[in-house]
């Protein structure tokens, strides 16, 4: 798609100058507004990441009124990290075990996103291919989950999870996530694309079912996986509202929570704050810059089919 | 069906042998590759909806338990709450306030962004950046950016040489500063999939209304905006299902207030729930917001069943 060429003008001199004029307004005015539009959408977030990098003092110093310095720090150090893990002496006076929160984060994140593509890859498995009496109805009853607001409904969640004896625990942060309605429908329509001869040259040779999903379904749906897990860990890495009522532990709490409750506790230390931000938010930002083809397209299939 | 002990008698074992057919024997063994989620979802998603129903008609709470049936009084009382209403109507104006404005940005941003060129493609991955980055995380850089004294919009304003603006403690103001900020969060979103629904119409129709003529705007109105209806139907009740349910930044920036005007309804059922330790309360009202959420999805599938197909 390297076909168009606008921004050079292949054909400038078969123009007139007026036409070249216009052109190059338009070419101009389009990357003035294409830099505007990065500068809105990242400015908040470099504000965050650069205001990590420098003393506290010097964030607050250069604040009000607007210079260069806002934004970019004078100098550069890695205080405000080595004290949001407890290595410096103020993180070790004020208790601070940022790593610990992350670590949670990690082990919930990770459990999830194995358990549920084994877990969905099998149901998504189910409706693509399986043959199955009241198959309609189990299709109704997945996609009807599907409406059920999750914020809306935490409540009486909560209150079936206590019943289980899950509060409190890693239990209650996996267990309720190990399936999920859009994971599985989005994953069988991958796997609707793969040629279904595959499967019955695998069925003539003697593969059981589960032979075919392992041996066959498998190594052809690895991107439609790979996209789900990366959507999927965003949503529990980023999950708050969960956490905040089932953890009461400090020490099991995730690291959403964490990060909320250090800002409000402590409201003045912007350093802090923005060293916790963005421990809690670069993780899935740099998982996005690097896969974010698929990434883009999991949201694209997702919203476009679920 | 393995689980029924085989008897003494003959008659029942040769009974569970004619039903043991290779067929259903592959039934049996197709089922159980959907039974996980199955039984993740009649826990965690339906058994809550029946929780929420019982526990409404008590007087509930986790450590009491079920103490007294108290039928449709928390219903009525909610009729009468005007905390709860005046939650309802700050919810619907948070919804009215992002959802429009979010959408008919990305529909702009998709239709600007759509060129296959290397500067489009950096600037759709910044307008996805917040996307991924957690509620959580943006509340609380806004929730800074906001500051009265130190805030870097109003230092950003104050190079235009406008003075310090009060942006979340005042209660006419707070709403709508986390409505922009939400709308900068999701707009990435939308924009994603209104573009995945641009690269779906046939390139064959724009270039015949070119053939024919058709000045740019013209091709969006006749051509683009009624072939996209669908995709937008959907971004449109999506987005409000979701901005409904607006929790994180409420408990984060404000906490409800200035003067409850940021306070919606799920941030309410927060408060009864987990603060006053009124679950059944809170479950009523779960029931009703629910309920409400409910009718919207279905006008969605009303909307999407008469549609133009292409």
């Amino acid at each position: 798609m390297e076909t168009v060429n606008t921004n050079t003008g292949v054909d400038v001199r078969k123009r007139s100058p007026n036409q070249i004029l216009k052109k190059l307004g338009l070419v101009l005015g389009e990357n003035f507004l294409y830099l505007i539009l990065v500068v809105v959408f990242v400015a908040p977030l470099a504000w965050m990441v650069l205001g990590s990098l420098r003393e506290e003092k010097e964030i607050f110093a250069n604040l009000y009124p607007f210079t260069i310095h806002t934004f970019w720090p004078i100098t550069w150090t890695l205080d405000t990290y080595l004290d949001m893990f407890g290595i410096s002496e103020i993180g070790i006076m004020y208790g601070l075990h940022f790593h610990r929160f992350m670590a949670n984060s990690l082990i919930v994140s990770v459990a999830v996103v194995s358990c549920s593509l084994v877990f969905n890859t099998m149901g998504a498995y189910f409706f693509a291919r399986l043959d199955f009496p009241f198959k309609n109805f189990l299709l109704i009853f997945v996609v009807a989950t599907m409406l059920i607001p999750f914020q809306a409904t935490i409540v009486p969640l909560y209150i079936v999870v206590s019943k289980l004896g899950m509060r409190d625990s890693f239990w209650g942060l996996i267990v309720p996530w190990f399936a999920s309605p859009f994971v599985i429908f989005a994953l069988a329509q991958f796997i609707k694309e793969i040629p279904k001869e595959l499967d019955e040259a695998a069925t003539i040779d003697g593969a059981s079912l589960w032979g075919i999903l392992w041996h066959v379904i498998l190594p052809n749906a690895i991107p439609g996986i790979i996209t789900m897990a990366l959507l999927e860990f965003q949503f529990i890495w980023n999950l708050f509202y969960w956490p905040l009522i089932v953890i009461n532990s400090s020490d099991l709490q995730m690291i959403q929570v964490a990060i909320a409750n250090q800002t409000t506790q402590t409201q003045i230390f912007w350093g802090r704050t923005f060293a916790g931000s963005t421990l809690a938010s670069l993780p899935v930002i740099i998982i996005f810059l690097a896969l974010q083809k698929w990434y883009i397209q999991g949201v694209a299939t997702t919203g476009l089919k679920g | 069906m393995t689980t029924v002990p085989i008897s003494s008698t003959d008659q029942p074992s040769s009974f569970l042998a004619r039903l043991w057919t290779p067929r259903n024997r592959y039934y049996f063994i197709a089922f159980l590759f959907i039974l996980p989620a199955i039984i993740n979802f009649s826990i965690f998603r339906y058994l809550p909806i029946f929780a929420a129903a019982r526990a409404s008609l008590w007087q509930y709470s986790l450590l009491g338990g079920y103490r007294d049936f108290v039928g449709l009084q928390h219903y009525q009382f909610m009729m009468e709450d005007i905390y709860f209403w005046k939650s309802m109507k700050v919810t619907a104006m948070f919804v009215l306030m992002k959802v429009p404005v979010q959408v008919l940005l990305s529909l702009m941003l998709a239709v600007l962004l759509q060129k296959e060129t290397r500067s489009s493609a950096i600037v759709r991955s910044a307008i996805f950046t917040p996307v991924v980055t957690s509620v959580v995380v943006v509340s609380i850089i806004w929730a800074m950016m906001y500051h009265s004294q130190l805030g870097l919009i109003n230092s950003i304003l104050s190079a235009f040489g406008i003075p310090r603006q009060v942006f979340l403690s005042d209660a006419d103001r707070a709403l709508p500063a986390m409505s922009a900020m939400m709308v900068w969060k999701d707009l990435g979103f939308s924009m994603i999939i209104i573009m995945a629904g641009l690269k779906g119409i046939p390139v064959v129709y724009r270039e015949a209304a070119i053939v024919d003529g058709a000045k740019p705007w013209q091709i969006m109105r006749h051509i683009t905006l009624p072939l996209l209806k669908r995709v937008l139907m959907f971004v449109v009740v999506t987005q409000t299902i979701f901005s409904f349910q607006n929790f994180v930044p409420v408990y984060v920036m404000t906490k409800g207030g200035p003067m409850d005007s940021t306070k919606v309804i799920v941030f309410y059922i927060y408060q009864y729930g987990f603060l006053f330790q009124d679950m059944g309360y809170a479950s009523a009202m779960s029931v009703v917001t629910l309920l409400v959420l409910l009718v919207v999805s279905m006008i969605q599938m009303r909307l999407f069943r008469t549609d133009v197909e292409y």
